[in-house]
């Protein structure tokens, strides 16, 4: 089989930056990182100089990513038993090299949750808490395997309890937004999401989510607000799709309302055209020189024009 | 009458779920839209030639699951489709029960068709050779959903619609499958994946 240098003709540099971009963005393309970074070691380990630890990390963790659900053995068949010798070989590296990281025994403990041998896991992150009680990636690799447990209230109860004390761990009030939004506690939810804004006042992403959050709790009130932070997701990034369309939604239904004044409707509708045209010249961009796109904007400009006349 | 699937729609639920395996992921199965009911008041299967892939990770917020509902309707429209069930798989392997997000939507999309169905894929039995359906029908019966047993009969033809999922899951086809948060992010990718759609008539 033709290596990856060879069917892309990509030298070694280029992929090591790969490497580093998806480390940067935490992208979880495991497959890719896999390949790669397989690749990267097997051929060029030398070349690598210290990066190859960092590397070693990464790619062990997408190794185990990819032969973690059942799927695995029976499924990806060839990518899992490469895998997991590949996440075995990174991790006997890294021991070698540092033995006695709680780094390195987070990835024990990690290797142990893919195996979903979680009571073997979650002693060995006891035991890394023992050590160092300020250890934060075993307390939060202790909450994810409740949450790929189900354990959905517990997950929950830990990471309130997390944050009490790590206020300011942004990927932790994220996670927990994520767990209340699929309980269904929009409620909760938008006050993670506000924390995040607070933190985070130039971030669209949370803006918007914030904004879907309202939307979907519902009632008079929350529409308003979400039409708002739609509109200030869309000054901080007037490309972000969803903030556009969740504009054009919110103003439309506020339009569309018997409870409201004329005032209210006639800005509504305003707000609403205007994020309507907005949508349609998105659409028109990026429909050029695409004819298979030209039924999206089609549909698009059909779905407006509906809901222009519910709102009338 | 029960719905079935066409090779096109089983591969493609399948293949959004082997592209987001550590997320929940849901979408819509159109039929077409036929304008007669045969005379004895029965009517063959309804057979879903055709999903759409919509949401991964977060599936329980409203608004751009209105939006993709209200765009995929007038998409069906000029061709002639129409929505008629709901596919779900869950973050959870281990459990594939239709939660209230599912309820949810098949309510709306039973507003329409009044035999719209829910598939829940049941990820923990995704494997590449595909050997057998991994999915649970439900039928909508005296105001609740229950399962109902899939054997061969729910596909328009099971051993190629075997063979071709289990092609493209090993082709890895998956990587270029797009839904409609991908459409979101960048309007450019197209949800009703013609190359997919291709690429399953070449190999039937």
């Amino acid at each position: 089989m033709a290596s990856l240098s060879e069917m892309y003709d990509v030298g070694w540099e280029e992929m090591r930056d790969k490497l580093r971009k998806w480390r940067e963005d935490n992208c979880r393309n495991s497959e890719q990182i896999v390949d790669v970074g397989e690749e990267l070691i097997s051929e060029h380990a030398s070349k690598l100089g210290d990066d190859i630890w960092i590397i070693y990390e990464q790619v062990m963790i997408a190794a185990l990513d990819c032969s973690r659900d059942d799927l695995a053995l029976v499924s990806f068949r060839h990518t899992s038993s490469h895998a997991q010798k590949a996440s075995q070989t990174c991790l006997q590296e890294l021991r070698k090299q540092f033995p006695d990281s709680h780094r390195v025994k987070r990835l024990t403990g990690m290797r142990l949750e893919a195996l979903e041998r979680y009571d073997e896991a979650n002693k060995h992150y006891d035991a890394i808490l023992q050590e160092d009680p300020t250890n934060t990636a075993a307390r939060k690799r202790k909450i994810s395997i409740l949450r790929a447990q189900g354990k959905s209230t517990e997950a929950i109860r830990e990471l309130n309890e997390y944050l009490e004390q790590f206020v300011g761990d942004q990927e932790a009030w994220h996670e927990l937004s994520e767990l209340y939004i699929n309980e269904h506690d929009y409620g909760k939810a938008a006050f993670c999401l506000e924390e995040l804004m607070m933190t985070n006042p130039h971030n669209h992403l949370y803006c918007e989510q914030y904004a879907e959050v309202k939307y979907t709790q519902g009632g008079m009130e929350n529409l308003e607000l979400a039409r708002k932070y739609f509109a200030q997701a869309l000054r901080l990034n007037n490309r972000n799709m969803r903030a556009l369309f969740g504009l054009y939604m919110s103003a439309s239904h506020i339009a569309a309302s018997p409870k409201v004044s004329a005032k209210l409707k006639k800005d509504n509708i305003k707000y609403a055209a205007w994020a309507a045209a907005q949508i349609n010249r998105a659409y028109k961009l990026a429909g050029r020189g695409n004819k298979e796109n030209k039924c999206s904007i089609k549909a698009v400009e059909e779905m407006l024009e509906s809901m222009q006349i519910t709102m009338s | 009458m029960p719905i079935q699937l066409t090779s096109q729609a089983y591969c493609k639920m399948l293949l959004h779920t082997a592209k987001y395996p550590h997320c929940a992921v849901n979408g819509l199965l159109v039929a077409e839209k036929t304008k007669e009911k045969k005379k004895d008041g029965h009517s063959g299967p309804v057979l879903c030639v055709d999903c759409v892939p919509l949401f991964h990770g977060t599936l329980a917020l409203a608004p751009m699951l209105e939006v993709a509902l209200t765009l995929i309707d007038t998409w069906c429209k000029e061709n002639n489709y129409i929505i008629v069930g709901y596919y779900q798989a869950n973050e959870q392997t281990k459990d594939s029960r239709p939660n209230q997000v599912a309820q949810k939507v098949a309510a709306r999309i039973l507003e329409n068709f009044s035999e719209a169905a829910i598939v829940m894929v049941d990820s923990s039995r995704l494997t590449m050779s595909c050997f057998e359906p991994i999915v649970f029908i439900h039928d909508h019966h005296e105001n609740k959903w229950k399962v109902r047993e899939v054997t061969t009969d729910a596909f328009e033809d099971w051993s190629e619609a075997q063979k071709i999922t289990s092609a493209l899951l090993v082709g890895r086809s998956y990587e270029s499958l797009i839904d409609f948060d991908n459409h979101l992010d960048d309007l450019r990718n197209d949800w009703t994946n013609p190359t997919i759609n291709k690429s399953v008539l070449d190999l039937c």
